[in-house]
């Protein structure tokens, strides 16, 4: 009987502790351009939706030069919380005031966060296994937006680790009837948006990205997985929105983007 | 032995008036006895004294002298029976013999047929005897009654049994002729439902006493046979269905058995189950896929059991219509979120299911998915009859209430109870109590009793259980085995959150509990029925984990959707909706045809004109007006006979003022040789019932020799009122000597004499 009791007690706290494994709870990280960031007041409040962000290996040199440094974190965590206040304000979205952060480590925290965004993803070194999970979440229903990489030598990085995610799948251009382009605002017209090296050089574009790409990997039902912004700097022009020397346009687009990006996301 | 004591057969006192023939008033009979009784109870008290015969010795003494002075003082006021007899030569009696195909079978003593016991009980002097009486009149009795001049002329050969409208016909003979009594000689192995209340009373008010013998066994040795076989009449295609088999067996009780559901040659479903005890019915639930649309023929049998009497009864058929239309569930969702996504998503394989969207992506915006056309559904939620009726189905997910006008809260009221639509509400942060539902004009749309409060949608983790009722509901059958399904919905990943909906209202059916990580339980899926739809409350907004948590290969969380939906839908009528108690009618030629009718706005349409168009085999074709029933309003009713056996395709058209209202179609098959295979033992119960609620008598053949002068004491057809004597009864002698001798013995066992 005893024994019996031990063996309950045993599975309930091995259940316990699985259930709250399942969910890890928000964290901030070191940002490599912030540091002790402050946390908005509400940022333990609960929420319907947050938008992920993707943890991943980065290489520590692509154009030759050795940053060193984690590139996922670009932009975090100024960049998150604005866009997500913006989604806040301009939609019905029932929004996390502070983004979560996970990792394809293996266990199923990322099932946890269907919408995930990546930055810098030109820089981006999955392994194999990161890349399966990736896939798995992507076909379970998860959604990658990517951004924030520019020029050939980023591009080819970035197709190489999605070939390791989706070998079978081709990377299209998102025609401007898609509704990923209508679904709140009405997109057809845009245009590039650059990071803030613009507010210094007045230069839109990176490397030799001089045109902004709106591409998309698509699954079998027609709807568009990964969304991928090239040659552009939406993850910037959320992260200056504030800033009064970074041009509103840019900002607005970035917005509108946004708001048609996740609410696509959580209706297809 | 009675007739010996009582001098008279039972009939006599069953049917007689007991009656004084004596001059004297009754009064006078009263007041001698207790004469009597006084007079010798002074007697007794006085010889008492302080001899052996006191106390309760003298009362017991006096007790029975007083009855034997009561004896004799009552036959001195000449106690007779008043019955009615039939006159002799004047009346006639009706023997009918069942020559129904279940007489064919060999289960009386020494092998012999039913029919061929019957015979040699009517020919072993009771046909002479009744003939010696009455004028006899014999008429075999199958699916209806004719007349016969010789009982050589039966062989069984009727494929089927309607007592009833052969005791109609009987009675209607009498209306005529001076029937005195109806001989029935019968299995009882009626398989037109029994007889009705309407034949019965019928029968008592014309006074004719159906005197019944029983032929054939009354219980099976060695047999299974299927009672019933329960399955939808419509269905929707690729819909998870269930057959409950309803049998019992004799001779088999522990043994395994084989259950089996084809769709023509196709095994659909199959089971082995374990028999249970002799004659206690059985019932067990298969389930199968309704496949495409078209009308589906399945066979649901038990595989013969080494040994068994019959396997005719085996095997039942049974008529589905799946229909090819595919109805439209609209879905309003009042914030983008991932359970708007993944239930979209989990649906968009259901070839049956059409979800039309509308969603709140901001203050002032909408998004519209699934649409029929660009301006469909353009201004958001419906506001007319039409536009919202047009649907079969509504979702209600995260709205608060406000949001829609009274007018609209209204039309959803409407949709659930006048269009008889499904109505799904979803939990979320406004929704519920929550979203202001609790004080809105649909708050007894709810299958809950909803909190007054409006913090009960919890962002805390649960996990789901099913409940006893979840455990049957095809809602939530997730995997097909009871016990392992039930397994399988405590190992689904725990919600992201649940929304606390109260207690189930009286009638509501909860399904699914909620268990917190908080602690408790809470309902999570409940159903009801509400007017002439359903609603139904999903209490979370979380079960998308179910399908981001699980392994792309497993498909519960659309399972539970589809299944869920189609629920939602399955039932919901259309402007027209025709129905038949029996889809399949064996070795019957009578089909009762009924048809609902709405007008546009799903009002009772009673100035419709109905008419049904039947093709048949070999060409038939038929047009059968419809007549509108007076107590029921929009509802269109029509008998017809099918003429031959075979499929009939009965189509419904309702128009009114050159416009139509709707069409609906149904099949209806007719299959002849197989009633008689089932309840093949004797229905003594019918049989005795039958005789009982008429005045006659039930007869084994063993005492059928009585009938002949039972059947004498009739009120119906040509009688005379007999008197017959009762003090000249040896019963009665009996008594005055047994009281006597009783006085004796005791006194002797006083010692006083």
């Amino acid at each position: 009987m005893r024994l019996r009791s031990l063996l309950w007690l045993f599975l309930g706290a091995i259940a316990g502790w699985g259930v709250l494994r399942a969910q890890k709870p928000f964290k901030a990280y070191q940002g490599v351009e912030y540091e002790n960031f402050v946390l908005p007041e509400d940022w333990q409040k609960p929420a319907e939706w947050t938008r992920a962000r993707l943890i991943y290996p980065s290489f520590f040199s692509v154009h030759g030069i050795r940053d060193g440094f984690h590139r996922w974190t670009i932009d975090y965590p100024r960049s998150d919380r604005h866009l997500l206040q913006g989604m806040r304000r301009l939609t019905r979205i029932d929004t996390r005031s502070v983004e979560q952060s996970v990792e394809p480590d293996g266990d199923d925290e990322i099932y946890n966060w269907p919408s995930m965004y990546a930055v810098e993803v030109g820089y981006w070194n999955l392994s194999d296994q990161q890349a399966q999970q990736l896939r798995e979440f992507l076909l379970r229903g998860g959604f990658l937006m990517v951004d924030d990489f520019h020029g050939t030598v980023e591009w080819n990085n970035f197709v190489a680790g999605m070939t390791k995610i989706f070998p079978d799948r081709n990377i299209v251009d998102i025609d401007n009837k898609d509704p990923i382009f209508h679904v709140v605002y009405d997109l057809d017209d845009r245009f590039q948006v650059p990071g803030m090296q613009y507010v210094f050089t007045r230069s839109l574009h990176e490397y030799d990205g001089f045109q902004a790409k709106w591409r998309g990997v698509y699954d079998d039902k027609g709807r568009v997985m990964v969304a991928i912004c090239h040659n552009m700097d939406l993850g910037d022009a959320w992260e200056n929105s504030d800033d009064p020397r970074y041009p509103e346009k840019f900002a607005s687009l970035a917005y509108r983007i946004a708001v048609n990006y996740w609410t696509y996301d959580l209706t297809h | 032995m009675f007739e010996f004591l009582f001098k008279y057969p039972e009939a006599v006192f069953s049917r007689g008036t007991f009656v004084l023939l004596g001059g004297w008033p009754i009064w006078l009979l009263g007041l001698a006895i207790l004469a009597a009784a006084a007079g010798l109870g002074w007697v007794v008290w006085q010889r008492a004294g302080s001899g052996r015969v006191a106390g309760a010795r003298s009362a017991a003494v006096w007790v029975l002298q007083t009855l034997l002075a009561s004896v004799l003082l009552l036959m001195l006021w000449h106690p007779a029976l008043s019955v009615a007899t039939l006159r002799p030569q004047q009346n006639i009696v009706a023997v009918v013999v069942d020559d129904s195909s279940s007489m064919a079978q060999a289960d009386e003593a020494g092998g012999t047929t039913r029919r061929a016991a019957a015979v040699n009980v009517l020919n072993s002097g009771l046909i002479n005897d009744l003939k010696g009486k009455f004028q006899v009149r014999l008429y075999r009795l199958g699916d209806h009654l004719d007349r016969v001049d010789k009982l050589e002329q039966l062989n069984s050969s009727i494929p089927a049994t309607h007592i009833g409208d052969a005791l109609k016909q009987v009675v209607a003979d009498a209306a005529s002729l001076p029937i005195g009594a109806v001989v029935l000689v019968s299995d009882g192995a009626d398989n037109s439902g029994g007889v009705d209340l309407e034949t019965v009373s019928e029968i008592r008010r014309q006074r004719i006493p159906i005197h019944t013998i029983g032929f054939g066994k009354e219980k099976a040795e060695r047999d299974v046979e299927i009672s019933d076989v329960q399955v939808p009449a419509r269905a929707l295609p690729d819909s998870r269905l269930s057959a409950i088999v309803s049998f019992h067996q004799n001779g088999y009780a522990g043994q395994k058995a084989k259950l089996t559901v084809k769709e023509g040659s196709k095994i659909v479903a199959q089971q082995i189950v374990t028999l249970k005890k002799d004659g206690q019915e059985q019932s067990e639930t298969l389930l199968f896929n309704a496949g495409t649309a078209g009308v589906k023929s399945v066979e649901t049998s038990i595989d013969p059991l080494p040994g068994e009497e019959s396997a005719k009864n085996n095997l039942v058929t049974r008529l589905i219509n799946v229909d090819a239309r595919k109805p439209r569930i609209l879905y309003f969702e009042g914030e983008p979120r991932w359970e708007f996504k993944f239930l979209r998503r989990a649906v968009e394989d259901d070839r049956t299911i059409d979800l039309v969207t509308i969603l709140r992506t901001t203050q002032n915006k909408i998004y519209r998915q699934g649409i029929a056309n660009p301006d469909e559904l353009k201004d958001g939620f419906p506001t007319k009859v039409e536009d919202l009726f047009g649907f079969d189905g509504l979702i209600i997910g995260s709205v608060d209430a406000p949001y829609l006008t009274p007018g609209q809260q209204t039309l959803i009221k409407d949709f659930a109870d006048r269009r008889g639509g499904g109505i799904l509400f979803l939990g979320g942060k406004d929704a519920l109590s929550d979203g202001g539902w609790k004080q809105s004009a649909d708050v007894e749309l709810l299958p809950t009793i909803l909190p007054d409060r409006k913090d009960t949608f919890i962002r805390v983790g649960a996990t789901v259980e099913l409940t006893a009722a979840g455990g049957d509901s095809l809602i939530t059958r997730l995997v097909e085995d009871p016990a392992k399904n039930k397994e399988r919905w405590k190992a689904l990943p725990y919600l992201m959150n649940f929304q606390d909906v109260g207690q189930a209202k009286p009638g509501a059916v909860v399904l699914v509990d909620a268990k917190p990580m908080t602690g408790g339980r809470v309902p999570m899926l409940v159903t009801q029925n509400f007017g002439r739809g359903r609603t139904a409350i999903f209490a979370t907004g979380g079960s998308w984990r179910w399908r981001m948590l699980q392994p792309l290969t497993d498909k519960s969380h659309e399972m539970f959707y589809q299944q869920l939906l189609r629920w939602l839908v399955s039932d919901t009528p259309r402007k027209v909706t025709t129905s038949t108690p029996k889809q399949l009618v064996s070795d019957d030629s009578h089909v009762s045809l009924r048809a609902e009718v709405r007008d546009r706005t799903y009002l009772p349409a009673s100035d419709a004109k109905t008419e049904a168009h039947i093709l048949g085999p070999d060409g038939i074709a038929e047009a059968v007006d419809m007549r509108p029933d007076p107590i029921e309003a929009g509802v269109y009713t029509a008998d017809w006979t099918t003429p031959k056996p075979g499929s009939y395709l009965v189509e419904v058209v309702a128009n009114r003022g050159g416009e139509e209202l709707g069409r609906d179609t149904m099949t209806i098959r007719r299959e002849d040789g197989v009633a008689e295979n089932f309840h093949t033992q004797q229905n003594r119960e019918l049989l005795e019932k039958l005789s009982s609620e008429t005045g006659g008598r039930y007869y084994t053949p063993q005492d059928a020799s009585k009938l002949g002068k039972d059947i004498s004491y009739s009120d119906a057809g040509i009688t005379v009122r007999e008197t017959r004597d009762l003090w000249d009864m040896p019963i009665v002698f009996l008594l005055l000597l047994s009281l006597r001798a009783g006085e004796w013995l005791l006194r002797r066992k006083w010692g006083v004499i």
